[in-house]
């Protein structure tokens, strides 16, 4: 044979081989589609953990739709989340995102409208976690270039019911959680002990989102605000200085190197027995009771934050929406209506999991198996989340930075809001906002 | 073969190549520079705005900053790199017992990915349990958090790239100098030339373009630097690590500021590319 007639057969034989395995490709699809895949996209987080490994086999099992859970860090997958709506790729049926994506991902048309598909909700889901999945918001201020009059629509459905707690060691708070933020200055003045590495207080400092997450439930406790009428921005109040000044007396009693801790680290504080309160998401909860992760098993106590002028918890849930270019959207549908039924709410809680409806936040079986419950439920209703817009994670980058040199410095609490203020307030009037 | 093939033929072979550089480099750039004078409203088309990010960018007094702290980063750190790898260079230039051994190991940091390396040192500079603080610690007896304090956390950043790159000043400078030729240096001997006049008059001059080559290759790449400030700082404390890749990435893509990180983009593309020409004419000749 000589080299061409060679090369010819042998491409013919290549050919003949992809076409073969292109149409056996076709037929496999085509067996399956009776009932679609469909792709999750998400980030990592153990709190997703008893939804991946308990929930998507019950529901594969229970409706025939296979499910795939594709995962990144959570800028990471932020990103990816924003290309694909984007460029509508397609390349995931259901997004998860944290509650702040809503604004912007529901705003830029990146999510498909749930009313639309036909998702009924009804009184038995808890309303400040359903809330958030609305755009426009239901209540509150509403982003410039947006009809005031406008309807809410429904663009995601919670999946996990995220909150911070005050976490407390029930062995150094003996009568039970504090009523005021006072009452922790106070533990923690008398029973911080540096040289055996016993603090009273733990938070996260590092610059940006950890910083303003942890500032946020005392900004509102001291009767504060982020925004005031028109967008003004109110965080240089008399209460929000008051607030900072409160949060920077109780640093006395952190660990050193606070201002580089994020969540990883403070959560690991309070395990390991050197911190003995912190306002901390849910989504530490079951690994206090872990032996193999916490050294204070059964030692912790879980309450709404304490008091000061409010009483109130910082909400941040994790949402479901369903991608608008979703390849798959009635599958999508139906895994939103299958796991927010009451029964799947239910089974959910049982597992360990934090539901959204009320009836689930009320099992006995649910509340013995995850003590926290009955806490997170009553967060929920007190709960405040995130300011509503799309910019917001530029005003809490400029807010948390100034936060996180007030912090370095031990002081100048004002100085720092004022600075924060000004910034602000000169992006949300290039931005668009009346401000004011 | 007719004469319009065989002019054509070296057209057609370059084809595939030219057409995959524009595809992968000036096409994103086209893209970027349309973005960088477009705005993105949410929810709404893109609108033309002409130069007004540019505009603004002259205003923005924290992105004025992020440049400024690029700066000092990538002409400390490369400074640094550069003497280090010479030295280095210089030490292990001969032959001797485990040359492969020791000269292998030297290059380990170069080949951790970045993210990796930054993970490493986030726990020596740990507050708590981290290498440095202990140090601190045991010899003041005060408690020291390297990467919570304003004055610090830059110098430390730039150790950590000083660590994982002067390895590759290393390899460049050794390649140089053992690819010189010997008869000058034998003659200098002879002539009774002490070591530190021939390395100042004949090991510096000849590897000129060698150092040039390495010291922008470096200087480029710390330009970009954003892993380890990425893993270790945030940009923190406050804005004193906030170089100007970690400002692009957030206006960008945390705060969709599309246009506006793209023109910062360019900014930062026209600082490079002018430090490299000005760079190339001062060893004009040399390289």
């Amino acid at each position: 044979m000589i080299r061409r007639q060679f090369l010819k057969k042998s491409l013919g034989a290549m050919t003949a081989a992809t076409a073969a395995y292109s149409l056996s490709g076709c037929g496999t699809k085509q067996d399956s589609s009776r009932r679609n895949q469909i792709t999750f996209g998400s980030y990592a987080d153990p709190a997703l953990d008893i939804l991946k490994e308990v929930i998507l086999p019950e529901f594969e099992h229970a409706t025939g739709i296979r499910t795939e859970w594709v995962e990144a860090d959570f800028s990471g997958w932020f990103q990816k989340a924003l290309n694909d709506g984007q460029t509508k790729a397609g390349a995931f049926d259901i997004y998860v995102m944290d509650d702040l994506w809503v604004p912007r991902f529901a705003g830029a048309g990146y999510l498909a409208n749930l009313d639309e598909l036909g998702f009924q909700t009804d009184q038995d889901f808890v309303p400040s976690a359903l809330d958030l999945g609305y755009w426009p918001p239901k209540t509150g201020l509403r982003q410039p270039g947006i009809d005031r009059k406008a309807r809410s629509v429904l663009y995601s459905l919670p999946l996990i019911s995220d909150c911070q707690l005050f976490f407390y060691r029930n062995d150094i708070y003996k009568n039970g959680a504090p009523s005021s933020w006072d009452d922790v200055l106070q533990m923690a003045r008398q029973h911080s002990d540096p040289s055996r590495r016993q603090y009273g207080w733990v938070t996260r400092g590092v610059k940006g989102n950890p910083i303003m997450n942890s500032f946020f439930v005392l900004l509102h406790d001291f009767g504060g605000d982020i925004f005031g009428e028109n967008w003004k921005v109110v965080f240089n109040s008399p209460q929000a200085v008051d607030a900072l000044e409160f949060y920077l007396n109780l640093l006395r009693y952190a660990p050193p190197g606070v201002a580089e801790f994020d969540s990883d680290q403070e959560g690991a504080t309070l395990l390991q027995g050197n911190a003995f309160a912190a306002t901390i998401w849910t989504g530490w909860c079951p690994q206090t009771d872990d032996p193999t992760k916490s050294r204070v098993v059964g030692k912790i106590n879980f309450d709404v934050p304490p008091k000061k002028v409010n009483r109130v918890a910082k909400l941040g849930l994790f949402m479901a929406g369903i991608a608008a270019s979703a390849p798959h959207k009635t599958e999508a549908l139906e895994f939103l209506k299958w796991f927010s039924s009451p029964s799947s709410q239910l089974r959910f809680a049982r597992a360990g999991g934090t539901p959204f409806r009320t009836s689930a936040f009320k099992d006995e079986e649910a509340r013995k198996k995850s003590r926290w419950l009955d806490a997170i439920l009553r967060a929920l209703t007190l709960g405040v989340p995130s300011p509503r817009t799309s910019d917001w994670s530029k005003v809490e980058d400029i807010l948390g930075t100034e936060l996180n040199k007030a912090l370095l410095e031990r002081g100048n609490a004002k100085k720092h809001l004022d600075a924060g203020a000004a910034e602000a307030t000169g992006f949300l009037k290039s931005a668009g906002y009346p401000v004011g | 073969m007719p004469g319009w093939r065989v002019k054509l033929l070296p057209w057609a072979l370059i084809a595939p190549t030219a057409v995959f550089a524009l595809a992968m480099t000036v096409l994103p750039l086209v893209y970027s520079v349309l973005t960088s004078l477009q705005e993105f409203p949410l929810g709404r088309a893109p609108v033309f705005v002409g130069l007004q990010n540019y505009q603004n960018l002259l205003h923005d007094a924290n992105f004025g900053r992020s440049l400024a702290t690029t700066l000092i980063f990538t002409i400390v750190a490369t400074a640094v790199e550069f003497v280090l790898g010479l030295a280095l260079a210089l030490l292990l230039k001969e032959e001797f017992a485990f040359q492969g051994i020791i000269r292998s190991s030297l290059i380990i940091p170069m080949v951790i990915a970045p993210v990796v390396v930054g993970i490493i040192w986030r726990l020596l500079y740990n507050a708590d349990v981290g290498l440095f603080s202990f140090a601190v610690q045991a010899l003041t007896g005060r408690s020291f958090s390297v990467l919570s304090s304003t004055t610090m956390a830059l110098p430390a950043l730039i150790v950590v790239d000083i660590w994982e790159w002067t390895p590759f000043m290393f390899l460049i400078l050794l390649a140089g100098i053992q690819s010189l030729p010997l008869e000058p240096f034998e003659a200098a001997r002879v002539d009774g030339a002490s070591p530190w006049n021939i390395f100042v008059h004949l090991t510096l001059p000849m590897l000129k373009p060698v150092i040039v080559v390495a010291l922008l290759i470096r200087a480029l790449d710390a330009f970009t630097v954003f892993d380890q400030v990425f893993v270790l700082t945030q940009g923190g404390p406050g804005t004193a690590t906030e170089v100007a890749t970690l400002m692009i990435y957030k206006t960008a893509f945390r705060f969709s500021q599309f246009g506006y990180g793209a023109s910062m983009a360019i900014a930062l593309l026209a600082l490079v590319l002018s430090f490299s020409a000005a760079v190339t004419r001062a060893f004009k000749g040399s390289v």
